[in-house]
């Protein structure tokens, strides 16, 4: 697992949080997990394919969600329904739609798929053989924590239709 | 709204994949709509699609049935679903999109798809946003495992950026 691969969607995140809402992140401690995540209140997960592939995460509080919504469309949200959803799915979308451009500048071409809005704290989401980089995003109003689990695609497999699982060693 | 040509190559796929690989016969039961969220069972195996066909496909199924298909494939009684029998039910939802995505490539629609992604934990709340939900629940001896499609024609296509056509250089 490449750690040159996480930057990008820092920065995103720095960049796309600082532009909707005004508020400033720093980066908290990196770590390595290989086994799966214990989900938090709200987990976006969107899906990459091409020359990277994998998955990225965002998991965050709902009290954090919350906030980061009510700022985002300028009225106060209390429950978590269906716009705070859309809109918190929106955010991980941004991020990571910016950050595959900063891929693209650094030569890694990739897609992504429609967000998936995961509720429901302590769900175990596993990556499989797929170790996950994760980094804590502090800001003023609460955690955004970013898990990115992805791979060099292998060239006999990129843009194909059959992703094999258990490409030997790879995303070691 | 859904597109219901979508649906049968995974039917399909399906049918031929667990045949293939545990001897299940399935029976397809009723097809439903959903436009709310989708309550986890046991376990979830999610993938994306990205392409001239986009959005996220699920299979879930209880542990037992998990168990009993992991059993047949590994050809040895599987008490608990310990990283290897993960990988295997994911293995499977792998198998059975990259099949259907070929299926729908000879329908015109080509697509990646991403790795698969494993959600363990029953009463996780997956919402798939704008997105309507396909729901056709497959029926066998061992159980059952439930497909829910997300998808909808992509405004995307897989097209790479650098085949893009170039326009007509402008007369002058």
């Amino acid at each position: 697992m490449n750690v040159n691969f996480l930057n990008p969607f820092v920065e995103a995140a720095n960049e796309v949080l600082m532009a909707e809402m005004n508020v400033s992140t720093s980066r908290g401690p990196l770590s390595l997990h290989k086994s799966a995540l214990t989900t938090d209140d709200v987990t976006v997960l969107i899906s990459l394919v091409d020359q990277l592939q994998g998955v990225v995460l965002y998991g965050l509080s709902y009290d954090t969600a919350l906030k980061f919504v009510s700022l985002m469309m300028g009225q106060e949200f209390r429950e978590f329904d269906n716009l705070a959803q859309s809109g918190i799915a929106e955010l991980g979308n941004v991020i990571t739609g910016r950050a595959t451009i900063k891929l693209a500048e650094a030569g890694y071409r990739t897609n992504i798929s429609p967000p998936t809005l995961v509720s429901g704290r302590g769900v175990q989401i596993s990556t499989l053989d797929f170790p996950r980089l994760v980094v804590p995003l502090q800001t003023s109003l609460g955690d955004l924590t970013v898990h990115l689990a992805v791979r060099e695609a292998s060239p006999d497999t990129r843009g194909g239709n059959f992703i094999p699982l258990a490409v030997n060693g790879a995303g070691q | 709204m859904m597109n219901v040509k979508f649906l049968n190559p995974f039917v399909e796929a399906a049918f031929e994949v667990l045949k293939a690989e545990t001897g299940f016969s399935l029976r397809r039961g009723d097809l439903g709509l959903e436009k709310g969220v989708y309550v986890t069972e046991d376990l979830t195996v999610i993938l994306s699609l990205v392409g001239q066909v986009e959005g996220t496909v699920f299979y879930s199924m209880g542990m037992p049935t998990a168990l009993a298909l992991v059993s047949q494939m590994m050809a040895s009684e599987v008490a608990s679903l310990d990283p290897l029998a993960q990988s295997a039910v994911a293995e499977l939802g792998n198998v059975i999109t990259g099949r259907a995505s070929v299926k729908l490539s000879h329908a015109g629609y080509e697509s990646v798809i991403s790795p698969p992604t494993l959600l363990l934990g029953a009463g996780a709340r997956i919402s798939t946003l704008d997105f309507p939900r396909l729901i056709v629940p497959l029926e066998f001896g061992g159980g059952q495992v439930t497909i829910h499609l997300a998808l909808r024609e992509g405004r995307g296509n897989v097209v790479r950026s650098g085949q893009l056509p170039t326009p007509p250089r402008p007369e002058v």
